[in-house]
């Protein structure tokens, strides 16, 4: 098994670890209630502050492109990683493993593509940049000059490409989650009332 | 952190598809709305509802004034005992909400009444007798606590009927003391 894939399965686990915890929690809450936990008022309230958290994670982006001078905000690129992990997993346990109605399954479904498309991207994002420097200093080491380095890193620099799909998948389909979130809250808000 | 810009046509092609996913949507909304937005199936009390705002107020929630068009006093009075007509038009009196005891959208087969007494046959016993209630059968005695006699009526008479091949046709009591719930007590198939 390579490193990549190796990585590519611990995250799989993890993801499916994380769901299964939180909807085994949700179905604990919900012993003995005459409702589950996701439709009562704490399960409400965790869909709120699950929708406040995964909302800070539009900080970043916005940070990125928004500014006098557009460093790369280290620090909101770290809550950008927190909020996305804890928000979504506040949701699961919001959501519980009731997936009746279509709009808010397809928002669930929408959040689990944005979610695990940036915990995959990050993941084999850091592991090629980990093994480009490495094959460098390698190189550098044996006596290669600058040209003959960046020459040699270049084929492995387009495989590195070859993994960028996830951004053409991450950002994108955020669009997506935003439109079915709003529209799931709205529909929730003009069933259930205020 | 350096990453390169999206291709041009990701973001017009994601607008696009969530511009179809809402026509979807809203299309389904009108011809299936339970489908869409309900968190279940009703129960079988309320199977027959097929609009949303026949239970629910927009920005309200279900409320107790489209509840009492349906469940009218008339009708407590036609098809309830007067001690729970009167109980019910208390509760509805001292302005509490029929939400607070009744839940619904939780399966057809689901307990829509919180904290109200279980019953011991399961839910088997509807679909032997074909009956979505209690009352269908019994008849509850006003005083608390009492057990609920039972009719003598055409449901009553076939389950009786139903029975007398395997058994000897006896009290209903007797059948559901084994039959009851979703299984055989004493089987370990698990028999339905």
């Amino acid at each position: 098994m390579t490193v990549l894939s190796r990585r590519l399965v611990i995250i799989g686990l993890s993801v499916t670890v994380a769901v299964a915890a939180a909807w085994v929690v949700e179905a604990f809450l919900s012993i003995g209630k005459p409702s589950p936990f996701a439709h009562s008022r704490q399960g409400h309230l965790t869909g709120w502050v699950g929708l406040g958290t995964t909302l800070l994670v539009f900080v970043y982006p916005i940070k990125k492109r928004i500014g006098q001078n557009r460093r790369w905000p280290r620090h909101w690129f770290r809550v950008h990683l927190m909020a996305g992990v804890m928000g979504p997993l506040l949701i699961l346990l919001h959501s519980g493993a009731h997936l009746h109605a279509l709009v808010p399954s397809l928002a669930l479904a929408a959040m689990a593509v944005v979610a695990v498309s940036g915990i995959v991207g990050q993941g084999v994002h850091y592991l090629a940049l980990r093994t480009l420097n490495d094959r460098r200093r390698q190189l550098h080491d044996q006596g290669l000059n600058a040209d003959e380095v960046e020459a040699h890193l270049h084929r492995m620099a387009a495989q590195e490409e070859a993994f960028r799909l996830w951004q053409s998948i991450h950002a994108p389909m955020t669009l997506m989650f935003l439109v079915l979130t709003v529209l799931h809250v709205l529909g929730a808000i003009y069933f259930g009332g205020l | 952190m350096y990453y390169l810009p999206l291709p041009r046509t990701v973001i017009p092609a994601v607008m696009i598809a969530t511009v179809v996913l809402v026509i979807w949507l809203a299309w389904g909304s009108w011809q299936d709305p339970e489908r869409f937005w309900a968190p279940g199936h009703l129960s079988r009390y309320h199977a027959d509802i097929s609009r949303c705002m026949s239970c629910h107020e927009a920005f309200r929630g279900p409320v107790t004034a489209k509840c009492v068009q349906c469940h009218s006093v008339a009708r407590f009075a036609e098809r309830t005992m007067p001690s729970a007509a009167a109980f019910h038009q208390e509760f509805i009196r001292q302005q509490h909400t029929c939400v607070s005891c009744h839940t619904e959208h939780r399966g057809a087969l689901a307990h829509i009444t919180s904290h109200a007494a279980k019953n011991p046959h399961g839910d088997f016993v509807f679909a032997v007798t074909g009956t979505t209630s209690c009352t269908a059968c019994h008849v509850f005695e006003p005083a608390f606590g009492l057990p609920p006699a039972v009719l003598d009526n055409d449901q009553v008479r076939s389950v009786r009927a139903k029975g007398s091949g395997a058994h000897r046709p006896g009290h209903m009591a007797h059948c559901f003391q084994c039959h009851g719930g979703e299984f055989l007590k004493g089987s370990n198939a698990g028999i339905k």
